[in-house]
């Protein structure tokens, strides 16, 4: 049946709090290179 | 006003429900999705039919079970039948002027039909999911702009997002994770992960980083959920613009996934195979303001994605075809039924499994066709109200139970096949079609 929703509207400040020392994650050329071959051999792209 | 309302049709691949605030995530991964709730509709139990991406996809544009569309497996031998309902076409017909901003197609020629216009930004890209959403709203926006004022659109717009790799902006960094360290060498706890070829091709790429291999299974949830956040952002600057067009109030916008994600539940590492609830339980939420949907309604009964295109069709004014699997939801999101659904679901994978599931509100029953390589019974039963997360296979305690309803999912797909003029099963003639793979990538 209906309910209230629970959603939440307020929008927290991503940039707040950054640790520095996290790495970041990248898809680099080279690497979306295999991603794309790898799938290619795994049927999931053509 | 025009009379038939615009559409547009949003497809997050990958998107788990439970990793959204309105499906009751802790953590504020989608702000704008939840607000796009609370002035619409939400459905609460959803679930695909099929997973993944290939044939869930065929399932919402036809309004069929897969036994009744024939397409099991991503990347199967199956073909849709010529013929087979597919929406964008019977909205063609209905006046609509309708347009892709999508890469299926590329993959499957299907999956273009009845589209006036196919916009594919991901062609930029050599792996398409790599497409981002400012990619895909640049296109789409652009594109409704140059709808006539009058011609009523359908624009399906399918975000690749929150399907791996994780690689959200690094303006997001920081959230959702709770320090630790990402790289420690010494946590194993991802190394099941590279068993699998898609984790070993994880591991070989995006996983690598300046600061070593990524080894924190939560630091991985977190770059998921990024993107959840990532992906909120696009469907807010869409709905903006739509606003900004003087469009918004006469545009039906229903956004959901093509199934789920597991993080690391049942051994499955971020990726859309199994078929427990983290990966068959989908969003699904509409917006409509001129359509008079029911706003702050959230409806608990069960639904299946096949009932995404009879619902639109419903919306367009068009006739609803006979023999769908689906059924339309309109009504009850107007207010005007009462919330009602489906004793039972049931669906299945032929892709790195090939197995199906039935569903009641209380029960889950997963039969595998063939052994699946995680070493799995063939048979599992779960109590879903006091094992939400599936861990306990009740199948010994509860003999019974396991076999009524093992009965109970023969006869119906039985039936089913009977319906569709199938002689066979297709997911036993399918099997799971990444198994070779697999086997390889182990040896």
């Amino acid at each position: 049946m209906e309910q209230e929703p629970q959603g939440k509207v307020v929008v927290p400040d991503p940039s707040a709090d950054n640790p520095p020392a996290e790495p970041v994650p990248e898809l680099r050329p080279e690497d979306e290179a295999i991603v794309a071959e790898r799938l290619r051999e795994l049927g999931y792209i053509e | 006003m025009q009379a038939k309302p615009n559409i547009i049709l949003i497809s997050a691949d990958s998107l788990r429900a439970n990793h959204l605030g309105c499906y009751g995530y802790s953590l504020p991964t989608s702000p704008h999705i939840d607000a796009m709730a609370c002035h619409g509709v939400l459905c609460e139990n959803v679930f695909a039919p099929a997973i993944p991406t290939q044939p869930s996809h065929t399932t919402i544009f036809t309004g069929l079970h897969p036994l009744g569309h024939g397409v099991v497996a991503h990347g199967g031998k199956a073909r849709l039948a010529r013929g087979t309902t597919f929406l964008p076409e019977i909205l063609l017909e209905e006046g609509y002027t309708t347009c892709a901003v999508d890469t299926l197609f590329r993959e499957r020629i299907w999956f273009g039909r009845g589209y006036e216009y196919i916009i594919d930004p991901s062609l930029r890209h050599l792996f398409y999911a790599s497409v981002t959403q400012e990619e895909l709203n640049e296109a789409a926006i652009h594109w409704v702009r140059t709808v006539p004022n009058g011609k009523p659109f359908f624009l399906f717009i399918h975000y690749w997002d929150v399907h791996y790799p994780y690689v959200p902006p690094e303006r997001l960094r920081g959230l959702f994770y709770n320090g630790g360290n990402p790289t420690d060498p010494n946590n194993h706890a991802l190394d099941q992960w590279w068993d699998h070829p898609v984790g070993a091709m994880a591991r070989d790429t995006w996983l690598r980083t300046e600061k070593g291999l990524v080894t924190d299974p939560n630091y991985v949830t977190a770059l998921y959920d990024r993107e959840i956040r990532y992906l909120d952002e696009g469907i807010a600057a869409l709905e903006a613009a739509l606003e900004q067009m003087g469009i918004a109030d006469n545009t039906f916008v229903v956004l959901l996934a093509d199934h789920g994600e597991s993080m690391t539940e049942h051994r499955i590492c971020y990726d859309h195979y199994g078929l427990y609830d983290c990966t068959v339980q989908v969003p699904l939420i509409a917006r409509w303001p001129a359509g008079k949907l029911r706003a702050r309604s959230r409806l608990a009964p069960m639904r299946q994605l096949s009932d995404v295109a009879p619902t639109l069709l419903d919306a367009a004014g068009a006739e609803i075809p006979e023999g769908l699997d689906g059924s339309s939801l309109l009504k009850q999101w107007k207010g005007e039924d009462e919330p009602s659904g489906y004793e039972r679901v049931i669906g299945l994978e032929s892709t790195w499994q090939a197995k199906y599931y039935l569903r009641t509100k209380q029960h889950k029953f997963i039969l595998a066709r063939h052994p699946d390589l995680l070493g799995n019974p063939d048979r599992e039963l779960y109590d879903l109200e006091a094992d939400p997360e599936e861990n306990h296979n009740l199948v010994s305690e509860q003999p019974q139970l396991a076999a009524h309803l093992e009965k109970e999912l023969e006869a119906w797909i039985a039936e089913r096949l009977e319906t569709a003029g199938r002689t066979q099963d297709p997911v036993r003639e399918e099997g799971a079609v990444g198994v070779d793979i697999w086997l390889k990538h182990r040896a």
